[in-house]
């Protein structure tokens, strides 16, 4: 986990006002540890993407914060009061969908929002009616819904479930994986609603092992791995914290290899190109990387070096720069090396 | 518990289990129809009183569901109680509404005696029907030798129904803690179904006598005694006192269980 | 639901803790349900004191006592438990002929397991007894001088009309009118051979106190809710199987409650019979009313003639468990050997209207249960021991089995 993640730091520096916050949350099941010490942070109002590759403990850790499961130790916060404790003053005001929709197959979709609204005495019975068909209207299933659920595609399912999310004002969702099974016409409803939603305020907790989706409509994100909270931030945050590195063209590649190692840089030969050949040198040292950082050294700032002082140098010790650029890890690059393990690959 | 009970009257395995136990007397009705007749003292009791009075019927229907037909649909009624809902995934629905383990507990429950209570009527009923249907209805003889009109003995039979309910109270418990242990509904009501069985198999065992008081089944016979003149109450009550011990103790179980179950399906 | 959720609120441990330790309080009522059934049922097994202490009175006067009473009225439920150490007999198989008497399958019936009936009275002349089986009944009813028999099971009826003279005859609960109190009550009379109530049973046993038998009173004890004393009969001879008996005597109106017999040695009673509810109030009228049930097959039963047994009297359970001595008053055939706790009842062969060897033998149960001794063969039980011999001849007696088998090498 990087300690300069600025997810990490928002996380110890603000401890109120935050919709989901939770402290060394742990489950075990047996000796198995599904989820190891995690504080997460999100804040109201935000979008905040929850990714990890499956198995590394998103659904588990999303029952912890609905009260499903109890927690092996460590505390949830949800809007502010104790999980499981309040669950009844808080679960009111959180829409979820977990793990996939359930429904009763012989039920209508009509009725089995009637049936779960009715399973809480925190409704208002005389408006549900009135609900359930908004809620329906909003994941675009008024036309089905008088069908039995038994006859509903795995699409339709998921948009019954997100419409059972939205039955009451909610101040937070929790949606776990909300467009599995929907076609590309119906992600992009979902990615509209949600980001709809969080105009009106109401906080969105989306999990989800594809970057793409969160990339497109989140504010926020973390990132699990293996059961650990591998980081956490705004996405911009995200982006920022991943290393950077300097692309060179030259034809003098020895020179500019002493030059950048004088730096305290290591590099990699790139191919060779009709110009010269291509250097690659990370410009700080990524998470974990032992060898790149110098303290003191005057060309190290904030553990990176600045592009335009590598250029000075390496056009001062005579080394021709036919080409330079300063390349920025993609979030996905960063998601691979975080979670170091491809997409859709289970633990 | 609206909602509970549309969901459990609305499913057609409900009615299926309904029907099941409608047909025990039809069947016992067309078969004494057919036969020539039934010599006095063979079968099941009462059976040889049919023809004379078709009222009959629902006391012999009675008398043959009562060691497996009425347990089963029972187990399977009270079996599905939590770990049906946990098996279609609606369980984390409704705890997330959030419907509150305790409520939710209390509310299957009071489904599941619904249905104990549904069950044996359906046998009475069907039975009073059927036999009205083929046989002459009259004047009926208890056990006792006296003899009450059809108004008393219908009178007397939605008595019967309300002993074999609570009967068969003790049992859902059973069923409802046994539901809350798994996520395999089939197999919650096969234990359900099987403890009965053997419950009753015990109570024949003069080996285990000093147990048999304690059996849930031990009274499930005593339903007769409203069939006296005047009616015995005492296995009524002791058949309650029983019943309600088993609630009890079904019951904490289950809350105990349930409340510190980690729903993961 | 609320509770539920400030339950955890006060257990809820904010940091790191590990929470698996907060749902223990869950299992409690878990635990402590079946504790508190558990106690409630150690509770009720405990000798109930009865709340105000009878006062106090010497065997004598508790005999006094139990002699003057006269029930005119009482509805009541008795129940019978027999532990004799005879294989048990699943109740619902018995016969439940009243009017044909069943075979040996009643005597064992009556000896084994347990038993409840419902009995009515009303006066001198008014009577029910309603044996209680699984989803059957016995009923007998006397109104004035006619009597009804009936069993569910094979819905069969028999009616019998007493003569005047015999008015007190059968359902000998009450010592009638005074014309002939000493007279024990007809043996083998139809409540009896039914099942005897805790007064027919008490009033035989206490006749039997004379020399041979050391009374006491024991604490008082709890009957059907009445407070009783507890007469104890200690028999002196220890040529008898019996141990004691005791007889609990309602401490109000000297009505007997509840007879128990202990065999020699045992600690727990072999027989007990008594009221498990009572009521003094004269019973609905309309229980005294019979008339044979549409359907039923109805007999016409003889009067029996003094001293002749004719309805039950091969329904020995009441016979010998009531009477061990076997009065044996007018009949040909059985006689007695010797008295008191020691006496013997001697069947001879193929005896008119007793059971005879074969019949008791043919029954699978009592033959599992006859042991072979020299001379014959032993069916022997806690409190009674009857010997068939080779050539038919029936010892019976609460006596150990030595005495039996002397007694039919001496006899002729």
């Amino acid at each position: 986990m990087n300690p300069d993640a600025p997810g990490a730091q928002s996380a110890s520096s603000v401890s109120y006002g935050l919709t989901i916050e939770t402290h060394g949350l742990t489950k075990r099941f047996g000796r198995q540890v599904a989820v190891d010490g995690v504080d997460l942070a999100v804040p109201p109002g935000s979008v905040f993407g929850f990714l990890g590759p499956n198995g590394s403990g998103k659904t588990t850790t999303i029952r912890m914060l609905l009260g499903l499961a109890s927690a092996s130790a460590g505390t949830v916060n949800l809007l502010g009061m104790e999980m499981p404790g309040r669950f009844h003053e808080v679960l009111p005001r959180v829409g979820a969908l977990v793990e996939g929709p359930a429904f009763y197959p012989f039920l209508s979709g009509v009725a089995n929002l009637h049936r779960l609204d009715a399973a809480t005495r925190h409704t208002v019975p005389a408006t549900r009616r009135a609900r359930v068909d908004r809620a329906l209207d909003q994941v675009g299933l008024a036309h089905a819904a008088n069908k039995r659920v038994h006859a509903y595609s795995l699409g339709m399912k998921q948009r019954l479930g997100i419409a059972n999310a939205l039955l009451s004002h909610r101040d937070l969702l929790v949606l776990d994986e909300p467009t599995n099974g929907l076609d590309p016409q119906g992600t992009r409803e979902v990615r509209h609603l949600v980001r709809s939603l969080a105009q009106n305020g109401t906080t969105v907790f989306v999990s989800s092992h594809l970057l793409a989706e969160v990339d497109q409509m989140c504010t926020h994100a973390a990132i699990m791995s293996a059961g650990k909270l591998a980081a956490q931030g705004s996405l911009a945050e995200l982006r920022r914290a991943g290393s950077a590195r300097a692309r060179l063209l030259t034809p003098d590649a020895a020179q500019a290899r002493k030059v950048l190692a004088g730096l305290g840089l290591n590099c990699e030969t790139g191919d060779v190109q009709p110009g010269g050949e291509t250097l690659l040198a990370a410009l700080a040292p990524a998470a974990g990387a032992s060898s790149a950082r110098i303290d003191g050294s005057p060309t190290a700032r904030s553990g990176e070096i600045l592009a335009e002082d590598i250029v000075a140098q390496l056009v001062a010790a005579g080394v021709r720069v036919r080409g330079f650029a300063v390349e920025r890890e993609s979030l996905e690059d960063r998601f691979v090396a975080l979670t170091g393990e491809g997409f859709d690959v289970a633990q | 518990m609206q909602s509970e009970l549309k969901v459990l009257f609305g499913r057609r395995r409900t009615w299926a289990l309904l029907l099941a136990l409608a047909a025990i007397p039809i069947l016992i009705a067309v078969a004494v129809r057919l036969s020539s007749g039934v010599p006095s003292g063979r079968g099941p009791a009462f059976l040889d009183r049919i023809t004379q009075n078709g009222l009959f019927v629902a006391f012999t229907a009675m008398l043959v569901s009562v060691p497996l037909f009425l347990p089963l649909t029972v187990g399977v009624v009270a079996g599905d109680t939590i770990a049906g809902e946990a098996s279609m995934g609606t369980l984390r629905y409704l705890l997330v509404a959030p419907a509150g383990r305790v409520r939710l507990l209390l509310v299957k429950y009071a489904a599941a005696l619904a249905f104990c209570v549904v069950a044996p009527l359906t046998v009475a009923l069907a039975g009073a029907a059927i036999g009205a249907a083929l046989f002459p209805v009259g004047p009926v003889t208890l056990l006792s030798g006296d003899v009450i009109q059809p108004p008393e003995a219908a009178v007397r039979m939605l008595l019967i129904a309300a002993y074999m309910a609570v009967s068969l109270a003790g049992l859902s418990a059973i069923g409802l803690f046994l539901s809350t242990l798994t996520v395999v509904p089939v197999g919650a009501m096969a234990a359900t179904v099987v403890i009965s069985v053997v419950s009753q198999i015990a109570d024949q065992l003069p080996q285990l006598e000093w147990l048999h008081p304690w059996l849930f089944s031990h009274y499930w016979l005593g339903f007769g005694d409203m069939l006296r003149q005047p009616v015995l109450w005492d296995s009524f009550g002791s058949n309650a006192l029983l019943q309600a011990g088993y609630i009890a103790v079904f019951g904490a179980l289950a809350y105990a269980r349930f409340t510190t179950k980690d729903v993961l399906s | 639901m609320g509770s539920e959720a400030t339950g955890t609120d006060s257990t809820f441990q904010p940091h790191g803790k590990r929470r698996g330790g907060r749902n223990w309080p869950r299992w409690l009522p878990a635990l402590a349900v079946p504790a508190v059934i558990a106690a409630a049922a150690l509770a009720g097994t405990l000798p109930a004191n009865a709340g105000d202490p009878l006062p106090q009175k010497t065997p004598a006067e508790v005999l006094a006592l139990a002699a003057a009473h006269h029930a005119q009225a009482f509805s009541g439920t008795i129940e019978q438990s027999s532990d004799l150490g005879l294989p048990a007999l699943p109740s619902t198989g018995a016969s439940s002929d009243p009017a044909s008497a069943g075979g040996a399958a009643s005597v064992v019936e009556f000896l084994s397991g347990q038993h409840t009936a419902r009995v009515y009275l009303d006066g001198a002349t008014k009577a029910r007894i309603q044996v209680v089986d699984r989803l059957a009944e016995r009923d007998i009813v006397r109104r004035e001088s006619d009597v009804w028999f009936y069993s569910s099971k094979d819905n069969s009826a028999a009616h019998l009309t007493l003569p005047a003279h015999a008015a007190d005859l059968p359902l000998a609960a009450p010592q009638t009118q005074g014309e002939d109190p000493a007279a024990p009550t007809q043996s083998g009379s139809p409540s009896e051979s039914m099942i005897p109530t805790p007064e027919d049973l008490a009033r035989h046993l206490l006749e039997k106190v004379d020399a041979s038998t050391a009374v006491t009173v024991g604490a008082d004890v709890d009957v059907a809710g009445r407070s009783a004393y507890n007469l104890l009969l200690e028999p002196r001879s220890d040529a008898t199987l019996v141990g004691q008996v005791a007889i609990a005597v309602d401490g109000e109106t000297g009505m007997p409650l509840a007879v128990q017999v202990t065999a020699r040695g045992a600690g727990t009673p072999a027989f007990r019979l008594g009221f498990t509810a009572l009521s003094l109030e004269a019973p609905d009228d309309a229980l005294f009313t019979f008339s044979p049930p549409p359907g039923s097959t109805v007999k016409e039963l003889q009067v029996p003639g003094p001293g002749q047994e004719t309805y039950g009297g091969h329904t020995p359970g009441a016979h010998q468990l009531g009477d061990p001595a076997g009065d044996g008053k007018g009949s040909e055939h059985p006689s007695v050997l010797g008295q008191g706790w020691e006496t013997i009842l001697r069947l001879p062969a193929a005896a008119a209207g007793a059971p005879d060897a074969n019949s008791f033998l043919a029954d699978p149960l009592l033959a599992q249960a006859a042991v072979v001794v020299p001379g014959g063969r032993l069916v022997s039980t806690a409190l009674l021991n009857v010997l068939i011999t080779d050539d038919g001849r029936v010892y019976a007696g609460m006596v150990p089995p030595d005495r039996l088998q002397a007694a039919a090498s001496t006899a002729p």
